[in-house]
């Protein structure tokens, strides 16, 4: 090393920093990965993936001379390599035992990172850096960049996109974006094809997925119609593709697809068992693969838990000193909410016919105490997957994705007793497009369909995740606001009126507008489901009534 | 002296090609092997490559055998994370193997000097 030229150790130093920098992605790239093979343990694409993130890890590491990070690398790289030998199927057995070791090998990268950079820097190893993703003050929770030379059209665009929950960052030449990326990487890319001067977004794009371990998504814009663009757009890793003017309601769909989805919630499951110990360890084995568990063993407060955790599947020991589990299963089941709640019976029973009895009172499964984690996982797994199909089948709008009508009455009536028992607040909103009839006849029935599902977008990204949102028929829709006063309420429904209204749609040539009345009553002013439903419904007669596009408080 | 290095990984690659200017060469990049293709087929003047052998899709040894069976008898040295003695026996006609390490500065220039005095 002492024989290298000053220009050559100078580069050296540099890239070393670089890979240094890029380190952090990399690793929480390879967490990402392991999170995907627990989902789907047969995915060799994953397994490919995860096994490079290792590999690279370990052959750059060694050749900037970092070689405790490099073994660690090769220690990753050997576990997903013993992976690789099985059978697909055979997998996920083994991944749950290997899955503390990867998780270990990460960790301890990250110590010795932070090492490195401080020998680096010959100074403290925290070197102040610009967070500028994890500002937690930000209420906007999708980054994305523009980058288009054209400033107009794309401030045009980013003011659509911010309706929808986006916080756009607009760039007007490749160069300051290729350099705020380095910094901190948006959720997407939306990215112009002609640039003056000849610079061509496709060549800058296909150079940031060189530079970049984790390039984020791009979708690509630009005025060109034919093929040629497009096939260099595709190569350039382009996820979409779409010609100008952008159609705000269509980009923001596959914006949503690309950005949304990274991180399913979590399934959640109630541990129901006497012994605490027994209780813990299967929790502990649960939330190993990122489930969220909560432990109950006094099953006297099982509904109470039932409603406020609302977990995806009970797990339940079969035999308590207060009751058995098949008693405690019929209780559960006889409440209607929870007629289809998969519950899974866990014991030592290994008599078929007691087995098949606790079956018999509707439960999903019965696993056999002592249980190896992988099955344990996997049964539940499987379950509570299935449980968010059908339930989601059940109680959605097929158009928007929304709770349907049913669920919606359904969900008001369960809040509204939480909110009672613990003197809380609660809002219920009533949503209705303004002249929408003559939406359907002027531009069409699929114009008309993309006014609500915008709709529908726009009121899920933009309300909390407490906050419930449905369509309640037709052009109406209903929100269900938990912990929120009647003038809150008013101020967030408002909002979403005024973004509601610049939202611009086409049907055709035409372009158009659109508009939405509302109608609020809240609990403690009104007591009973039916009342607060009737209340609603009349403050949004006034709304209509008083000239549309506003928000009456009952 | 031109050459091409080819790697998916792109700091190994300018790792790699810094170490090659520092020593007097010009670098052309490459991150896959079908971009290795096209490179040389627009600078006919690239005298050897360096390749590193793990990359998707094809990797360095399917390279040096794809250019091999389209009679281009180009110098090519491979570089590998692993124990290269496996890789050498696996493919004989390799000009040479070697492991990326902090050494690469001395170990790839005195290869390349190695390979080009054997062809002459």
């Amino acid at each position: 090393m002492e024989n290298r030229s000053p220009s050559l150790r100078e580069k050296v130093k540099q890239l070393r920093r670089t890979f240094l920098d890029k380190l952090p992605g990399t690793l929480s790239e390879a967490r990402r990965l392991c999170d995907l093979l627990v989902r789907v343990p047969s995915d060799s694409n994953t397994l490919d993936d995860l096994y490079r993130t290792f590999h690279s890890i370990k052959g750059t590491g060694a050749s900037f001379g970092l070689m405790e990070i490099s073994a660690e690398g090769a220690g990753g790289e050997q576990l997903v390599l013993q992976l690789q030998g099985l059978e697909a199927g055979a997998r996920g057995p083994q991944l749950a035992g290997m899955l503390p070791g990867l998780e270990a090998r990460i960790v301890r990268m990250e110590e010795l990172l932070k090492l490195a950079r401080s020998q680096d820097e010959g100074g403290p190893a925290e070197t102040p850096s610009f967070n500028l993703s994890e500002n937690p003050q930000k209420i906007v929770s999708k980054r994305v960049f523009i980058c288009d030379d054209d400033e107009l059209q794309a401030e045009t665009l980013a003011a659509q996109l911010s309706c929808f929950g986006y916080g756009v960052s607009i760039f007007t030449n490749p160069d300051s974006m290729r350099a705020a990326l380095m910094v901190a990487p948006p959720d997407a890319v939306i990215m112009d094809i002609v640039f003056p001067g000849g610079v061509n977004g496709t060549d800058v794009v296909a150079n940031l997925q060189r530079e970049m371990r984790v390039p984020p998504p791009v979708v690509f814009i630009s005025s060109r119609r034919d093929f040629e663009p497009r096939l260099r757009a595709v190569q350039a890793g382009g996820e979409a593709y779409f010609t100008k003017p952008v159609k705000a309601i269509e980009l923001v769909e596959v914006l949503d697809s690309l950005t949304l989805g990274q991180e399913p919630e979590p399934f959640r499951v109630l541990v129901v068992d006497d012994e605490p110990e027994v209780a813990a360890y299967h929790s502990f084995i649960l939330e190993q693969v990122g489930m969220t568990t909560r432990l109950l063993h006094e099953p006297s407060t099982i509904l109470e838990e039932l409603s406020e955790f609302k977990p995806d599947l009970v797990l339940m020991d079969m035999y308590m000193p207060t009751c058995t589990g098949r008693d405690l299963s019929r209780l559960i089941r006889q409440v209607p909410e929870f007629i289809s709640l998969p519950i899974v019976f866990l014991s030592s029973e290994t008599n078929k016919v007691k087995q098949v009895s606790a079956l018999r009172v509707g439960a999903e499964g019965f696993l056999t105490k002592p249980i190896q984690p992988e099955d344990l996982i996997s049964a539940v797994a499987i379950r509570a997957e299935r449980m968010r199909t059908l339930r989601s089948l059940m109680v959605r709008d097929s158009l928007t994705g929304l709770f349907n009508h049913t669920f919606m009455s359904q969900f008001l009536d369960t809040a509204l007793a939480g909110v009672k028992r613990e003197s809380g607040r609660l809002c219920f909103a009533m949503i209705d497009v303004d002249h929408f009839k003559s939406v359907n006849d002027t531009h069409g029935h699929p114009a008309g369909d993309q006014v609500l599902v915008a709709l529908a977008r726009l009121l899920q990204q933009r309300l909390r995740h407490s906050d419930m949102v449905g369509r309640y028929g037709g052009e109406e829709f209903a929100v269900i606001l938990q912990d929120v006063g009647v003038e809150e309420a008013r101020t967030i429904i408002d909002n979403l009126r005024a973004d509601f209204a610049k939202v611009r749609f086409s049907a055709g040539d035409r372009e158009f507008s659109c508009s939405f009345s509302a109608g609020i009553a809240g609990f403690p002013a009104f007591a009973q489901a039916d009342l607060i439903r009737e209340s609603a419904d009349q403050a949004l007669y006034r709304a209509k009534k008083s000239g549309r596009n506003q928000v009456q408080v009952a | 002296m031109k050459i091409l290095v080819v790697d998916d990984d792109a700091m190994a690659g300018e790792m790699t090609g810094a170490v090659l200017e520092d020593a007097g060469h010009a670098v052309v990049m490459a991150e896959n092997g079908i971009e290795a293709m096209e490179k040389l087929n627009e600078n006919p003047d690239v005298a050897l490559v360096v390749s590193d052998m793990n990359m998707p899709m094809v990797s360095g040894i399917d390279l040096f055998r794809d250019l091999r069976e389209q009679g281009l008898d180009i110098p090519f040295i491979l570089l590998t994370g692993d124990d290269p003695g496996p890789l050498k026996a696996q493919e004989p006609r390799l000009d040479d193997c070697l492991t990326k390490d902090f050494t690469l500065d001395t170990s790839l220039i005195a290869a390349i000097d190695a390979v080009l005095a054997r062809r002459g």
